[in-house]
């Protein structure tokens, strides 16, 4: 229970991916002008983490056995293209609404390097593979979290007098900077 | 009157109240507790507080100069940021400090949003938190007050927040009559300059509320919050929740930080859950992270979060059908 | 247009007028993660710069070849085996600098620029351009994250590539911690931009005195 709940709040607040560590940098800059594309995208991001951590959990034992861990990069980005290609169309069948509100950000996951670097983590730090799965569900959750605090920050900023050359990806880079000073609190939680 | 502190056309009581109004309020709200500081902790920190308020104002007037913009820099609203910031330096800062946070907090956090009222961060608390993780051996090293042993010129070994955490924790040796409760109240502890003297916080704060300018759900919540914690995770043990509650920036925090309007929600329902919010963080950061205070993070992680409160919290435009099952 | 003309245009596209950090601001984790000092500004763009260069290259050189269903994955497979070189060679030659780069440089692979570069440019251009594209880009990635790195390293530790430059100076920590990378890169952005315009008013100034 209690490395449950370290991985919760590690994961989400004291390790968060975006804040605190810079990954997944440019989805969040990119999707985050309006609060409601933010949760679709963080849904995505997470469902595609979720189970891209359970696979390449699986993948990397394989490689362990046939002794081929320097293919590690290739692989895992490999299965991740693949998965996010899987999700796209499974979603499609199976749930056309969720997928029309998804769709757009889908493709983007790939690129999107907290699900690499979450993959890679998993294995540095020797989780077994209910941790690791849990560790890419917060992992994402605490992406979503940033992402989502971003957009309400941005929506609300619409409505203020901000100076023209501070639209835009500027401005985004120095709220996601005073965020990042909110997030130091929680330095040594866990 | 065109830079009325309001960003939503919500009903806000304080009609006709001007920004200069509101401001002057607020800036003798904090009277009390400056006066407090430089008896307690005596020339400095009267030095300290005239450069914030000087550096801040200052900032403010040649950015606006510089930029072509209408100057504003007389709406005393700079000088409540350079009060606040000095209210949370230690006396015994070298002076460049007190500049580095006001130019930050002036520059940064607040004109380059479009300054006053467009900032989702209050800028002293940014400044504050930015100057600590900088130079964390300088803004922790508080000094003893005047009274104490040693005096103003000594660092104090252990603040009233470090002794209690020890009591928290139930480590050998600590107890909770290391702190005495009148000291706390009074002031006559180490910290930070503003922070010390509860009278002066808690007058300032009564004055402010019997003048409308602040609204009591941030504060309550949020004291209350913390208040409630302590009980339940201390077996009840009402001294100790006490004295947690007069030491540290709680109150300035609570009372003067938290309630800043740009950064805060603007409806009922998100001030509560805006308080409580501060009181759990404040509680968890002080109770388990690294750092000895959490109450400038928890308000600033808050602000953060506050323009989504109020998005959720928003009433329902007049007139929308209310959707059933 | 002579095709040398062409090259060169191309090499200076990427460093200057379509600088992928300040104009298309891709690639911004490494932009951000790992310029707490110069050096690792440095080699972080040069190990961009090589897999940039060489994807670019193979992907214009196979550009005929590769279907175009299953051209995501191939340039995936392309770019990943030479980010997979450039991280065991430096895991064998420079451990130092890799165990301070850390997971960026696999993080290469999911880089935007080199992938943007290839779906947009290498595609579709032969293997000179792409060649003078990769380098342009690479260099011009490696020029702005340097900068980044350096402003960031004097202010946050007081050291420029590494040597103490500010005796007495009290370093402000907070500039190699993440709010500092933020608030450094939304600024110079500001500064690049208003250059940008400074320098096309001039222009179109200029042109309008010509005229």
């Amino acid at each position: 229970m209690s490395t449950f709940f370290v991985i919760l709040i590690g994961q989400i607040l004291v390790n968060n991916y975006v804040m605190c560590q810079f990954y997944g940098i440019c989805p969040f800059l990119g999707v985050s002008k309006k609060v409601d594309t933010a949760t679709g995208m963080g849904l995505a991001v997470t469902f595609v983490i979720t189970v891209a951590s359970f696979v390449t959990w699986l993948l990397q034992q394989l490689l362990n056995m046939a002794g081929l861990q320097y293919l590690q990069t290739i692989v895992f980005i490999l299965v991740i293209a693949v998965l996010v290609q899987v999700v796209e169309t499974a979603l499609k069948k199976l749930s056309p609404s969720l997928y029309q509100a998804l769709g757009v950000y889908l493709p983007l996951i790939t690129t999107n390097c907290v699900v690499l670097a979450v993959a890679q983590k998993n294995i540095d730090v020797g989780y077994g593979l209910l941790e690791s799965t849990l560790c890419g569900c917060c992992s994402a959750l605490g992406f979503t979290l940033a992402l989502v605090l971003l957009a309400g920050i941005r929506e609300r900023m619409e409505e203020s007098e901000m100076p023209a050359w501070m639209q835009g990806f500027p401005g985004a880079l120095i709220m996601s900077g005073l965020m990042a000073i909110a997030f130091m609190g929680f330095g040594g939680l866990i | 009157m065109q830079h009325n502190l309001a960003i939503t056309p919500s009903p806000h009581v304080r009609s006709g109240a001007t920004t200069r109004r509101i401001m002057q309020d607020v800036c003798i709200a904090l009277a009390p507790a400056g006066i407090a500081s430089v008896i307690l902790f005596g020339g400095h920190a009267a030095v300290i507080i005239a450069v914030c308020v000087l550096t801040c104002v200052l900032t403010e007037y040649v950015y606006q100069r510089l930029m072509n913009q209408r100057v504003t820099a007389g709406d005393w609203s700079a000088v409540v940021t350079g009060l606040l910031l000095a209210y949370n330096i230690p006396a015994n800062a070298p002076i460049w400090i007190p500049i580095v946070g006001s130019v930050f907090a002036i520059l940064i956090v607040k004109q380059l949003f479009g300054g006053i009222g467009s900032n989702f961060m209050n800028p002293a608390l940014t400044a504050r938190a930015v100057l600590f993780v900088s130079w964390s051996s300088i803004m922790t090293a508080y000094p003893n007050t005047v009274f104490m042993t040693g005096g103003v010129d000594t660092v104090s070994s252990a603040t009233p927040l470090a002794a209690l955490g020890k009591v928290f924790t139930g480590a050998e040796g600590a107890s909770l009559a290391d702190v005495g409760l009148a000291d706390l109240f009074l002031g006559n502890c180490a910290g930070v300059l503003g922070e010390t003297c509860k009278l002066a916080l808690i007058l300032g704060g009564i004055y402010l509320f019997i003048r409308k300018v602040i609204d009591w759900r941030i504060p309550v919540c949020m004291i209350g919050t913390v208040a409630v914690m302590y009980l339940l995770t201390s077996g009840f043990n009402a001294e100790l929740t006490l004295k947690e509650l007069l030491s540290g920036g709680l109150m300035l925090g609570a009372i003067f930080m938290a309630t800043d309007y740009a950064t805060s929600p603007q409806t009922n329902l998100g001030r509560i859950i805006f308080g409580v919010g501060c009181g759990l963080l404040l509680f968890v950061i002080r109770a388990y992270a690294s750092y000895p205070e959490g109450c400038s993070f928890a308000i600033l992680f808050m602000n953060v979060c506050s323009p989504l409160i109020d998005r959720w919290t928003a009433p329902t435009p007049f007139g929308e059908v209310k959707q059933h099952g | 247009m002579a095709k040398k003309a062409t090259v060169g245009k191309t090499f200076f596209n990427g460093l200057v007028t379509e600088n992928p950090t300040f104009t298309l601001m891709l690639g911004m984790c490494p932009t951000l993660g790992v310029t707490t000092a110069a050096w690792n500004g440095i080699y972080m763009g040069l190990a961009t710069t090589f897999v940039l260069v060489c994807s670019n290259l193979f992907i214009s050189l196979l550009r005929k070849i590769i279907p175009d269903k299953v051209r995501i994955p191939c340039y995936i497979i392309v770019i990943a085996s030479f980010v997979t070189m450039v991280d065991l060679f430096m895991q064998a030659f420079m451990p130092d600098m890799r165990a301070i780069l850390g997971s960026y440089i696999p993080l290469i692979v999911v880089n935007c620029i080199i992938f943007a570069r290839a779906e947009s440019f290498a595609a579709k251009n032969g293997p000179h351009l792409a060649l003078a594209d990769g380098l342009g880009m690479g260099l011009g990635f490696t020029i702005s994250i340097t900068c980044l790195a350096a402003i960031r390293e004097i202010i946050g530790s007081g050291k420029f590539f590494g040597m103490e430059i500010l005796p007495g100076y009290e370093p402000m920590a907070i500039m190699t911690k993440v709010p500092g990378g933020f608030i450094t890169l939304g600024i110079m952005m500001i500064l690049v931009n208003a250059a940008k315009k400074a320098i096309t008013r001039r222009r179109a100034a200029r042109k309008e005195a010509a005229a």
